[in-house]
């Protein structure tokens, strides 16, 4: 073996177990999220008292990486995204398989998670400036169907 | 497959127990690649029956072109079925290579040992059964028809199925009916111009407001189909993924012949890839027809036919710009212009076109690209690095280090090939590179450089293309592990 190819291999070895154990290492984290968002799903359905299969879950609006989520579903049954939908923020530790709801806002039927949709906003999302309507207005429906379950009440910490 | 079953290999003198742990080791290598074919089989049924149901995560929005699947039974397509399938075809995938790179290495020893035997009047001695027959050369036949009918079968079963995994055929789609149906300039306005059109609905999210990054050659052949409605259109685009890869997998192999490579080995390590399978033609994506192109500039080379070889490199840039980075290294290793001649003269020929139908949106390949080197796709290499060094992800400045690491590549590759490196082994290390080193990063990306991995003597291409798709297989299992409900 010649000497650049010599030098070669072994810099591809060293990309490829470099490139192996950041594989490897994400899918150990993307496992973590996993399981946060699995705490999110059961957070979002106490909260809401909706067993529902199709919840929409946001991962960057809050900020990518950040740990904190916005899920959104329907405040009553229908297809997904069919009925008024209720977004809850979402973050915090994981206690008794679920995180705290600090706040949340309201969508109308087949909207998606835009800025200038969302009203009757609650919680954390009034001091972010998350809605564009005034505070406090809530759909004719009312609050979402459900109660706060525990310690996960809108804008309530860990 | 057909290597040499159940017979004896006579032993030479002082190689009797090689003979029979040869003999021992071909008697279960058949069956054990008919089981690999079988399970490759088997996935891809599955994934297909199963995707015909209904749109999930895995499965896009999308007209019913499959709705006679549904009948033969199965159900939605999830993560766990989804992922289960594809480690399973990547697993039996691995090891029908091996067992065919096995019998190849097999029958170059067992013609080499009879040259070694042929007497020294120069007559060959009569083939005797149990000599030639059980090192695989007598079976020869019968192994070209059963990877050719696998591949085949593999191609066939995605092609009748849905589109898979992605939403781009309908950005295709989408932006032949913007041109050919309602008059406006795909390379200056996203789907979102058309929001009342079917196809509308289909387009991926992410994708709504971007103009295409495609070039002129490929949106102009998409346009016949933007005039024959959308299901006419999904199934338009799944001939020409189709037609796009019969031709790749012919002209890999015949250049593997042509170069001196195992032809099967080769067809089956392009054809019965479980990403160019599941995702590249299940997708009906357009790198398969810069593929054909690709394999199309390196089969020109080798007929001497150098100019016609540089204008297929740039018809297939044309099509999707990536495969430019070919050019260099054929000029270089052949050190005359007649490659640059005949790329100037379809440059030329296409940027006519090109601005004739689109203006100069339509030949500015360059800002697509730039626009595009700039998303952060999940899978990407360089986004698991971050996540590796304790970062949430790429930042702007690690985007101009991934160039330099990459232009660093290309010099060292250019110099190479310069001092008598395989231009083709060159070229594709080029696209292995710039797959790893892109921060937007999708499965059939990494099928760039295995055509070409498979017709080289360098073997360490194709190994590394096969480990970063390893990767990236491994990379999808993390549903599999925790599944999110």
């Amino acid at each position: 073996m010649s000497r650049v190819r010599l030098i070669e291999t072994t810099l591809l070895v060293l990309i490829g177990l470099l490139l192996a154990a950041a594989t490897i290492n994400d899918v150990v984290r993307q496992a973590h999220v996993n399981q946060r968002l699995i705490a999110d799903l059961s957070t979002w359905r106490r909260y809401t008292g909706h067993d529902y299969v199709n919840i929409s879950i946001d991962q960057e609006t809050l900020g990518a990486d950040s740990g904190r989520e916005i899920l959104c579903g329907n405040t009553s049954p229908g297809p997904p995204g069919a009925r008024t939908q209720v977004c809850l923020e979402i973050w915090g530790p994981v206690v008794t398989g679920v995180r705290s709801v600090y706040g949340g806002w309201y969508l109308p039927p087949y909207t998606e998670d835009l800025h200038a949709k969302r009203y009757g906003c609650f919680g954390a999302a009034i001091a972010a400036g998350l809605c564009p309507s005034p505070p406090g207005r809530l759909p004719s429906s009312g609050r979402p169907a459900g109660r706060a379950h525990g310690s996960v009440q809108p804008g309530s910490g860990p | 497959m057909d290597v040499a079953v159940g017979a004896t290999v006579p032993a030479r003198p002082g190689s009797a127990g090689v003979g029979k742990t040869d003999s021992a080791a071909r008697r279960w290598q058949a069956p054990a690649a008919i089981v690999c074919a079988l399970v490759m089989v088997a996935a891809t049924v599955e994934i297909v029956l199963d995707a015909s149901l209904e749109h999930s995560p895995l499965v896009p929005l999308q007209p019913s072109i499959a709705t006679w699947l549904r009948a033969l039974g199965g159900e939605r397509l999830g993560y766990r079925v989804f992922l289960i399938a594809l480690l399973a075809f990547t697993l039996a995938y691995g090891v029908l290579l091996a067992l065919v790179n096995a019998h190849a290495r097999a029958r170059t020893r067992a013609r080499a040992a009879d040259d070694h035997d042929a007497s020294p009047t120069g007559v060959a001695p009569t083939a005797e059964p149990g000599t030639i027959a059980d090192r695989g050369v007598l079976g020869e036949r019968t192994l070209i028809r059963w990877a050719i009918g696998l591949v085949a079968l593999l191609n066939l079963l995605v092609f009748i199925g849905p589109i898979l995994l992605s939403t781009d055929v309908f950005s295709y789609i989408a932006y032949a009916r913007m041109g050919v149906v309602h008059g406006i300039d795909p390379y200056t306005n996203g789907p979102t111009a058309i929001v009342h059109d079917p196809v509308f609905r289909y387009v991926g999210h992410d994708w709504l407001t971007v103009a295409t990054a495609y070039g002129p050659v490929y949106t102009l052949i998409s346009y016949p189909l933007g005039l024959i409605g959308v299901v006419g259109a999904v199934w338009g685009m799944k001939v020409y993924a189709l037609i796009a890869s019969a031709v790749t997998l012919m002209l890999t192999w015949r250049v593997a012949r042509r170069r001196g490579h195992d032809r099967v080995f080769a067809l089956l390590a392009v054809g019965g890839n479980p990403l160019y399978v599941i995702y590249g033609l299940g997708g009906a994506h357009n790198d398969l027809i810069m593929l054909a192109l690709m394999m199309g500039a390196v089969a020109l080379t080798l007929a001497d036919r150098e100019a016609s070889a540089g204008a297929a490199v740039v018809a297939g840039a044309l099509v999707k710009a990536t495969v430019a980075v070919m050019l260099p290294f054929m000029v270089l290793a052949r050190r005359r212009l007649t490659p640059v001649l005949g790329a100037l003269a379809a440059l030329i020929a296409g940027g006519i076109a090109g601005y004739l139908a689109f203006g100069i949106h339509g030949i500015d390949v360059v800002s697509a690209l730039n626009r595009d080197s700039a998303f952060v796709s999940i899978d990407s290499f360089p986004n698991e690095l971050a996540h590796l060094v304790g970062k949430p992800g790429v930042f702007p400045v690690d985007h101009d280090l991934l160039k330099a690491a990459l232009v660093l590549i290309l010099v060292h590759l250019a110099y190479r090939t310069w001092r008598g490196y395989d231009w083709v082994a060159a070229s594709g290390w080029a696209l292995l590179a710039i797959s790893v080193t892109s921060t937007w990063l999708l499965a059939w990306y990494i099928l760039w450089p295995l055509p070409l991995a498979v017709v080289t003597r360098d073997r360490r291409l194709l190994a590394a293309t096969l480990f970063v798709q390893g990767l990236f297989v491994i990379h999808q299992t993390a549903p599999l592990l925790v599944p999110v409900k």
